[in-house]
């Protein structure tokens, strides 16, 4: 529609609350919009430009449809257009379907690896409806519940550290304890010299030791 | 050893040559892509300083079985680089059988929600063959962006204890360990450099630089093995 790109994206949609979407006045009534109602809640707004879904989290959803895919370029103005007026977390749904199987290949290389959009497969609109829930749930969820973003593994220092001084050639557990007792710290041994190395660990140990961490 | 300038250069894990000879091949052939297979432990492909691919076929992907693997691998390789992308490819058809109808199921689009959610860029292959194009096009664009792999890949005698001492340090990707072998003369230069010289000898982000400064400069307390 040309009148509604006047405004490529609606001004104040990025704070959606959780569990809402924003959803443009164009999809009332379609069945995706029904598949959604009553998991979430949707709020139809005219005015959306470009957007078709606005999501939590500064999260926005453009829908590229099966016609779209296959009718050409005019989609990819779109996204361009999108891409230049907002910084919102653009999330491309598009219809991969038997007929626009062939078109999906370099639409995906456009728009994630040229444009750096997320793009997503759906095969008809139930399917979209799905992922657009669980899109909202995602962005609606409590702060570190994600999986994958999760506290980091918590290592234990000193445990590595005697790794990686095991990693020097020929020195093991129990020489590895003696030198760190003296040197506790890796940047402290590498610095230790020859005459220092020798009163622990004896001359030959030392010297490979010493050669180990300045040898070039 | 040779080095890998100026042509595109992937590291590919010693795994993929049994689970994804095609990827290779294709990489090789097709696109005049260096690829050299290492042990890059828990990690599939290095494509430039700061990325990595980890290649997924579908069935495996939106299998909920596999979950705590999938979750454990891709935290593993985001505590390692700075981003990662996935690719899920679709499974192979052996002759004969017709491809098996794929269901989606929320446990797939929610997985898939957390991983955009966290960052990480997901893309979908058809084949290995194309999944080897994706890899050209990412190795392509990494370049163009001056982070592609420029040291050479293979290392010996000293420089192999070298690497394997750097590769010891916590959340250190082998990348990273390579530069910093080949960038830098002596390992006590290293131990001895400022968080910007780690910055610059191994190519990687700040933060990445002062957790590497601070593991060479913490003291050790032996009370707190047990």
């Amino acid at each position: 529609m040309a009148t509604t790109q006047s405004t490529p994206v609606r001004a104040g949609a990025s704070a959606v609350p959780y569990g809402h979407v924003i959803v443009s006045e164009k999809w009332r009534g379609t069945e995706l919009a029904q598949l959604l109602q009553g998991k979430v809640n949707l709020m139809f707004e005219d005015g959306l430009g470009l957007v078709d879904f606005h999501l939590p989290q500064r999260a926005c959803i453009l829908y590229i449809s099966e016609t779209d895919l296959v009718s050409g370029n005019e989609f990819k103005r779109r996204l361009v257009r999108f891409r230049k007026a907002s910084n919102l977390r653009g999330i491309v749904l598009a219809e991969r379907t038997r007929l626009s199987d062939q078109y999906y290949s370099p639409v995906q290389n456009f728009v994630v690896l040229e444009l750096g959009m997320t793009l997503l497969p759906v095969t008809n609109r139930s399917e979209a409806a799905q992922l657009i829930f669980h899109l909202i749930q995602e962005r609606s969820r409590e702060g570190g519940s994600n999986p994958f973003i999760g506290k980091k593994r918590c290592h234990l220092s000193e445990a590595s550290i005697l790794q990686t001084v095991q990693r020097i050639p020929a020195v093991g557990r129990v020489k590895a304890l003696q030198l760190l007792h003296h040197f506790p710290s890796i940047q402290e041994l590498s610095n230790a010299s020859l005459r220092d190395l020798e009163a622990v660990v004896g001359r030959g140990f030392a010297s490979n030791i010493h050669s180990f961490f300045t040898q070039t | 050893s040779t080095a890998c300038t100026g042509g595109p250069c992937i590291l590919a894990d010693s795994r993929e040559i049994s689970s994804g000879p095609e990827v290779i091949t294709y990489l090789r052939t097709t696109h005049g892509v260096r690829v050299d297979i290492c042990s890059l432990g828990g990690c599939d492909y290095i494509v430039s300083n700061r990325l990595s691919v980890e290649r997924k076929s579908q069935s495996e992907f939106s299998n909920s079985a596999n979950r705590s693997k999938l979750v454990e691998r891709i935290k593993h390789l985001r505590s390692m680089f700075e981003r990662v992308c996935l690719i899920v490819e679709k499974d192979r058809v052996k002759p004969g059988e017709t491809s098996r109808l794929f269901q989606r199921t929320k446990y797939y689009d929610s997985t898939l929600s957390s991983l955009i959610s966290a960052g990480v860029q997901v893309l979908f292959s058809s084949s290995q063959e194309e999944t080897a194009a994706l890899l050209k096009e990412l190795v392509s664009l990494e370049q163009r962006k001056n982070t592609g792999i420029t040291v050479p890949t293979q290392v010996s005698g000293h420089k192999q204890e070298v690497l394997n001492f750097y590769l010891s340090i916590p959340n250190v990707s082998y990348i990273t360990a390579l530069n910093l072998c080949h960038h830098v003369p002596s390992v006590s230069q290293i131990t001895n450099s400022s968080v910007e010289e780690i910055v610059s000898k191994g190519n990687v982000s700040k933060q990445k630089a002062e957790e590497i400064y601070c593991y060479l400069h913490y003291v050790f307390d032996p009370k707190m093995l047990q």
